[in-house]
């Protein structure tokens, strides 16, 4: 312990002191570059800002809450199915998965995949040079836009194809083929397209990540919108004002 | 009056309370900040362009106020609910009829509920689009994505509770899912519900997971999640100070 060395000499030890100088290494502070009039006091801007949400935040749910009731049914009932039974919206996209693939596709390895996409993501995409920046940039922009367009057109598409005529429509009847290869080969079409697009165009990894993720948002956000609001009775497609025996997909909320 | 507030404001009771004066000069705002455990999540001062609302439209904020919400209208709900099959769903009619903002308090918890999840998905896409997930803020990215998950699991358990046809049929197709992963994926199912079908045992467990086990976790997340935007420098911005914190 008591072991005089240079550093304890130049730094001596305090006797009221419960820590002591460990080490010197090389660093910058986290304010560096964020020059004094860059910044204010959080204290009292923030707090105010905070309060003003939360006040905000509060009186629009009550509000909300007084015009309209959270649903109730009747008693479950193990032996009465519902027509259509359906999961909660933020799991609907899932759900529509399974009406067009096999479980372990849509139940596992896709839901997998994204989430290990999205916790891979910072260490894929790691220069943040452009951190901070909507978009990264007015190409970002553009890429982000063309490559949500397309994907509602082709994942819409999908959809109605796979209901209304589908890979069996075609003549294919073998399960491999209608449950794996089929929407195996349409998924990676549905993301390889616009990628061998952009490629043409030297994309940095930023711009690459933008693609993929809007890919993967808007193909949730039509499937769960398709699954939620459109599947009725069966899980058929129906327009959603418009259901068989009065059914209401809003009433699932 | 003015005699009045200063006697009470150097009193020994107040001054153990707060250890900073009236917070007008610049020491005091700061020890606003350092000596409160709640400001303590934020950093002394911030830049100015991270106030601006579209820098992030205040969503993580907005989340944090809902899951506040939910906790306050869940221990209210929670005086009342009982987690047995007999009685879930009468408990939640007597909440509804009998008792005072009974219904207004499920009401709450509901949408609230439904908001949150929401809320959290956007604050996810400003975050991507902004690319604030880079260095050096990869670990709360990722803080991030267990928080939208046990989001997802907080709401989903929360479903099951009215004992409806609604929770019933909602739990069995989602927890259905769950049973497709190849060789581990039914005993995951039977783990989660305690059976093979939803009933008693789903319920409680549920119950558990829904009350205690994940609001702590997210509480703890949520804790590490916003203290550890302050520590990666504030809010990512342009300008010059990326690259932070690259201790060698
Ligand atoms: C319960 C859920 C969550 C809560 C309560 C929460 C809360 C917050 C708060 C209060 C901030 C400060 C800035 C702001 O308001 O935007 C923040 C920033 C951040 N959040 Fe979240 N968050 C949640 C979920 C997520 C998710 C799902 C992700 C991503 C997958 C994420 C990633 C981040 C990152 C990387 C930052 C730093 C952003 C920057 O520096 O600009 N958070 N979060």
């Amino acid at each position: 312990m008591a072991v005089e060395t240079k550093d304890t000499k130049a730094f001596p030890r305090g006797e009221l002191k419960t820590y002591g100088l460990m080490e010197l290494v090389r660093g910058t502070s986290p304010l560096v570059g964020k020059g004094p009039e860059n910044t204010v006091f959080a204290f009292p801007i923030v707090a105010i800002l905070e309060a003003l949400l939360a006040i905000g935040t509060t009186l629009f749910l009550l509000l909300f809450s007084l015009l309209r009731d959270a649903p109730l049914e009747e008693l479950a009932n193990p032996d009465l199915t519902t027509n259509p039974a359906k999961a909660p919206w933020y799991f609907m996209a899932l759900q529509e998965l399974l009406l067009h693939m096999h479980p372990v596709l849509a139940g596992i390895l896709v839901p997998g995949l994204v989430v290990l996409f999205l916790i891979a993501l910072p260490y894929l995409d790691n220069d943040p040079a452009d951190s901070g920046r909507w978009f990264a940039s007015s190409r970002g922009r553009k890429i982000v836009i063309w490559t949500a367009l397309y994907t509602l057109l082709v994942q819409a598409a999908l959809i109605g194809f796979d209901e209304f005529m589908g890979l069996r429509g075609l003549g294919a009847a073998s399960p491999a083929i209608l449950q794996f290869v089929g929407p195996i080969l349409f998924g990676v079409l549905l993301l390889g397209l616009p990628l061998l697009l952009l490629w043409r165009f030297k994309p940095n990894r930023r711009e690459v990540m933008l693609l993929i993720f809007t890919v993967i948002l808007v193909s949730a956000v039509v499937l769960t919108i398709s699954g939620f609001l459109f599947r009725g009775p069966g899980m058929h497609l129906y327009p959603p004002w418009n259901m068989p025996d009065g059914y209401n997909p809003w009433s699932s909320l | 009056m003015a005699n009045l507030i200063d006697s009470i404001t150097a009193s020994r009771v107040w001054r153990s309370f707060f250890r900073h004066g009236w917070p007008d000069t610049e020491i005091n705002r700061s020890l606003v900040m350092t000596t409160n455990i709640f400001f303590h999540l934020h950093p002394v001062k911030v830049s100015r362009k991270s106030l601006r609302a579209s820098s992030t439209w205040g969503l993580g904020v907005i989340a944090t106020i809902l899951f506040i919400i939910l906790t306050l209208t869940g221990i209210l709900i929670m005086f009342y609910y009982v987690p047995s099959t007999e009685m879930a769903y009468d408990s939640i009619i007597i909440l509804q009829t009998k008792v005072l903002y009974g219904q207004l308090m499920r009401n709450m918890h509901r949408w609230a509920a439904h908001a949150m999840v929401l809320v959290v998905v956007l604050h996810m896409l400003r975050v991507f689009y902004t690319g604030a997930y880079k260095p050096p803020r990869e670990f709360n990215w990722v803080v991030g994505v267990f928080l939208l998950l046990m989001t997802l699991g907080a709401s989903f358990t929360g479903y099951l509770l009215p004992w409806d046809q609604l929770s019933f049929w909602a739990i069995t197709v989602g927890t259905n899912i769950a049973g497709y992963a190849p060789l581990i994926g039914p005993k995951m199912r039977f783990m989660l519900l305690g059976g093979f079908e939803v009933g008693q045992n789903a319920l409680i467990r549920f119950y558990a997971l829904h009350i205690m086990a994940l609001p702590l976790l997210m509480a703890g997340a949520a804790s590490v999640h916003i203290w550890r935007v302050r520590k990666d420098g504030g809010l990512a911005m342009q300008g010059g100070q990326e690259e932070l914190l690259d201790i060698e």
